[in-house]
């Protein structure tokens, strides 16, 4: 996205802003985003998709009543169309005292770097030849590689403003770039499928195509010959990608949504022990090249570094300006999510499997059954036999049960394999005490 | 109404004529077939919580989205503006495919007589907002009234309305207005220090009437509030493997998983699904028909045309326990030398077609329900689901439970919480040994998932049996 695009969109919504109903207080959230997906499968480019996306969102308040719009169009026309519907809703909505603006903390600095934006001018011809190369290194691998659901490479230029009538105004910019690959490996007639990616803000910090290609292939062939195993209570490695989804749980059962609607099973637990002593976790929203960085929330709160967990005790829920009123509190510029890091005050293991006698490694969990209300888990997996410290063969069909409050507190040991993909960024689990279904 | 008549092309001033010089430089001489795809989406959506209607957001989504095709390869670009300019230069990118080649002539076709499967009416502005805010506190206080323990009420309203017009350089040329309309309910029972959940919804491509002027909320409210209450009484759950028997309705959601998009062409096309090459042998047992049938009246997973404008079908997948067909669309079902079956769809113009289910059901046998629960010793009586997840290319399936109880002794016992069922599509439906005379299709809920693409759907089946499934639990 060039400059002057970029200066064309700050305009629209300043002028915008200049005519509006002062009976209405509004807030203003315009995302843009241009890009490409490049697919490419047996060699061949399968597809190539142009993305061109925009969002125009308006949120009104009045007499502590809310209503809220949005159109993909920027016309004038649209846009005032829009703002009239977002005004006509809040006129059928109830009041409700802790609806409005955020009245505090809001942004007004638009300057700072915040090292997320490296856009370029990437040739559709390059990621072709990038897929193209990812693909074969999976089938360069391993010969039980038969067959693929391509490689894909994908990049887009984003950009967000947000103005509202009490004086925030902000805006920044940020660049993705992904590189995937999906293959299958094939023995007596079994087929198994994995893939891995890599996704960056700078193209430079991309993944080689080789480790990704490798990785695909790797992981796919170690699935095959899967066994079914009995039902047994016992430790579990969960990888970091699975214990990224146990910290999600986690997150969104201390959401300030979930605890207003007294909806989770952390409800009442602040300063609590959740966590054992040594696991902490943080939110760092600035975070160079992270995947959650961002100056302000979707209110446009200034979004800043805070404990979640210090030394196992819960110290904060994450609130937005309206579950923040709810619970008589402050907004933690938790409109949205960050970036958030679990880390241990003890030394991370560097080879967490090696440290398991007897148990099961996973890689993999299916279904949603993760009851954030009670804390009652129960999903499919699939994963690997342990036993002294080595992987013995895969295993596939199995249940994964236990309830999250008590999966929190077993936590042993955390594993240095951490994974920088997403916003939420974790080592290996080591968790005590997990019940796995299996079928014989 | 024609919301892309009136909206889009008079507006933008788009003639036949222009529209057909798009698709000629869309589609170069060695591109198989090109498309345009214009859509007009408005939906609108009301929550109550807190017993007040405190939140209401309305939307639209309107964009034009061209794709090219030349064997196995899609070009692919959308716009969110009609100019004309902006259509060739999106028909530009999207041809990129190919390296070069003229341009073809086209000439665009007229819409067929079409069967229409629900009105062309959108029910966001039949009903007056105020009106579905009243609903919405009518529910609301019936619920609190019943139940003293009523700890939370959370209920939505919502609906839309979706204009399509699907052009392509084969002649087709239709429209579609698309109304869909969704309702839910979800109360949170509280007692002693044990707060369970219970909810239910539906909805169909109607009018707000149906539901705001019939029983179906009260209904829906019943409902919720009899789940939260067998879900505060539940027990833990013993993993293992064991006899399943699960209910009608909704529980179809096991053959949307298990089997239904393992059947979807372009996993077969490719062979990475676990039913390749499978046509015309065994994969069920003989008891097993199943169907995915787009052409049901109204119904939450149907379509008068599907997004490429082929007309939706009903199509017999597996006949009593034999693979009969794959679900298709264009691009899949030309590779694979067989015709569209109707099932080529895509979330928005902003998405490429794939095959993808609509109504998907099994056909009911001769079993009593209570005879099928009779039959079984030790095991489960599954009853509602919260949603599943399937790997084609192994065919294990997982599913989650959100009403179960035991059997023992062919009686329905203690109500179980937390279960979770996982198994392998081909081989599970061998399993079914079992199947009710009771089909039932869903209330209207369904919205399934692919490659990152959401689109509505419907599932059913009767009551049926499974001899042996791996359960998930805590207790062992």
């Amino acid at each position: 996205m060039s400059l002057i695009q970029s200066k064309k969109y700050k305009d629209i919504l300043l002028n915008i802003s200049k005519n509006l109903n002062t009976k209405y207080d509004h807030e203003f959230n315009l995302s843009v985003s241009d890009g490409f997906t490049v697919t490419c499968r047996s060699g061949n480019v399968e597809s190539i998709e142009h993305h061109q996306d925009t969002l125009m969102s308006v949120t009104v308040y009045s007499d502590y009543k809310k209503g809220n719009a949005s159109t993909n169009n920027l016309s004038e026309e649209s846009i005032s169309s829009v703002i009239q519907k977002a005004e006509n809703i809040s006129k059928n909505t109830q009041p409700d005292e802790c609806q409005g603006l955020p009245s505090e903390n809001y942004t007004k600095d638009e300057s700072k770097d915040l090292e997320i934006y490296y856009p370029m001018d990437f040739k559709i011809e390059n990621a072709i030849d990038l897929t193209n190369e990812c693909e074969s290194e999976a089938f360069k691998t391993d010969k039980r590689i038969s067959n693929s659901e391509g490689s894909s490479f994908s990049y887009s230029t984003n950009q967000h403003i947000l103005l509202n009538t009490k004086g925030a105004f902000g805006s920044f910019n940020s660049t993705d770039y992904s590189l995937s690959c999906i293959v299958l490996a094939k023995e007596k007639k079994l087929m198994e499928r994995d893939y891995w990616y890599s996704s960056v803000r700078d193209f430079k910090k991309l993944e080689s195509v080789k480790k990704i290609g490798n990785m695909a292939a790797k992981r796919a062939v170690s699935r095959l010959g899967a066994k079914n195993i009995s039902t047994r209570v016992c430790p579990v490695i969960f990888s970091p990608e699975m214990s990224v989804s146990l910290i999600s749980n986690f997150l969104s059962a201390i959401n300030g949504e979930a605890i207003y609607k007294k909806s989770s099973f952390l409800l009442g637990k602040l300063n609590e022990q959740i966590f054992p002593e040594f696991i902490n976790i943080k939110e760092e929203p600035h975070l160079s090249n992270g995947p959650g960085t961002r100056p302000y929330d979707s209110e446009g709160v200034l979004t800043f570094k805070k404990d979640i967990i210090k030394d196992g005790l819960l110290k904060t829920y994450l609130l937005d300006t309206y579950s923040a009123r709810k619970l008589k509190s402050k907004s933690t510029g938790n409109g949205v999510l960050t970036n958030i890091i679990i880390d241990s005050s003890d030394k991370l293991e560097s080879n967490i499997i090696s440290t398991l006698d007897d148990g099961i490694y996973i890689t993999e969990m299916m279904g949603s059954g993760a009851n954030t209300l009670t804390g009652d888990y129960s999903r499919g997996a699939f994963g690997y036999l342990i036993k002294n410290g080595k992987i013995q063969y895969p295993v596939t069909g199995i249940t994964v049960a236990s309830n999250l409050v008590q999966m929190f507190k077993n936590i042993v040991s955390l594993g240095d394999d951490v994974d920088m993909r997403n916003r939420i960024t974790s080592g290996s689990m080591m968790i005590n005490d997990v019940t796995i279904g299996g079928s014989s | 109404m024609r919301n892309i008549q009136n909206l889009i092309l008079d507006n933008y001033d788009l003639s036949d004529y222009k529209i057909e010089r798009v698709l000629s430089t869309a589609c170069a001489k060695n591109i198989d077939f090109a498309d345009i795809y214009f859509q007009y989406k408005n939906a609108e959506s009301w929550t109550l919580e807190d017993g007040i209607v405190k939140n209401g957001s309305s939307s639209i989504d309107s964009g034009v989205g061209i794709r090219s095709v030349c064997d196995d390869k899609s070009g692919f670009a959308y716009s969110n503006d009609f100019n004309y300019k902006n259509l060739v230069s999106a028909a530009n990118m999207s041809k990129c495919i190919v390296k070069h080649g003229d341009e073809k002539k086209i000439k665009i076709g007229k819409p067929q007589k079409i069967q229409k499967l629900y009105d062309s009416i959108s029910p966001l502005e039949l009903e007056k907002d105020d009106a579905k805010v009243k609903f919405l506190k009518d529910i609301e206080s019936y619920i609190r009234n019943k139940d003293s323990r009523v700890d939370q009420v959370i209920i939505n309203i919502s609906a839309s309305f979706d204009s399509i017009l699907v052009i392509n350089t084969d002649g087709i040329k239709e429209f579609d207005e698309r109304p869909l309309v969704r309702f839910n309910v979800m109360v949170i029972l509280k007692e002693k220090n044990r707060r369970e959940r219970g909810s239910a919804g539906g909805g169909g491509r109607y009018s707000y009437k149906n539901i705001i002027n019939t029983n179906l909320g009260y209904e829906f409210a019943d409902e919720a509030l009899r789940q939260a209450d067998v879900n505060l009484n539940a027990v833990e759950c013993k993993a293992g493997s064991m006899t399943v028997v699960l209910g009608p309705g909704w529980p179809g959601v096991l053959l949307h998983e298990a089997i239904g998009h393992g059947l979807e062409g372009d996993f077969n096309r490719k062979k990475t699904s676990a039913f390749a090459d499978l046509i015309g042998t065994k994969v069920a047992s003989d008891q097993c028909t199943i169907i995915d049938d787009g052409t049901i009246s109204e119904r939450r997973g149907s379509l008068s045309i599907d997004d490429e404008g082929c007309p939706t079908q009903y199509n017999t997948l597996i006949r009593k326990g034999i693979l009969k067909g794959y679900m298709q669309d264009k691009l899949n079902a030309k590779l694979m030398k067989t015709k569209p079956t109707g099932n080529g769809r895509r979330e928005s113009y902003a998405c490429l077609p794939m095959p993808r289910m609509t109504n998907t059901f099994m056909l009911p046998g001769k079993f009593e329900p209570s005879e099928i629960i009779e039959s079984v010793k030790n095991g489960i009586y599954a009853v509602n689901f919260s949603g599943g997840q399937v790997d084609i290319t192994n065919g294990q399936f997982v599913f989650t439970a959100s009403e179960a109880y035991k059997i023992l002794n062919g009686k329905v016992e203690s109500p179980i919480k937390g279960m979770t069922l996982i198994g392998n599509g081909p081989e599970v439906l061998k399993k079914v040994s079992m199947v009710g005379n009771d089909l039932k299709l869903d209330d209207g809920v369904g919205t399934c998932g692919k490659d990152g693409q959401s689109v509505p759907v419907g599932v059913g089946q009767p009551t049926l049996k499974i001899d042996e499934i791996t359960v998930g639990g805590t207790q062992i």
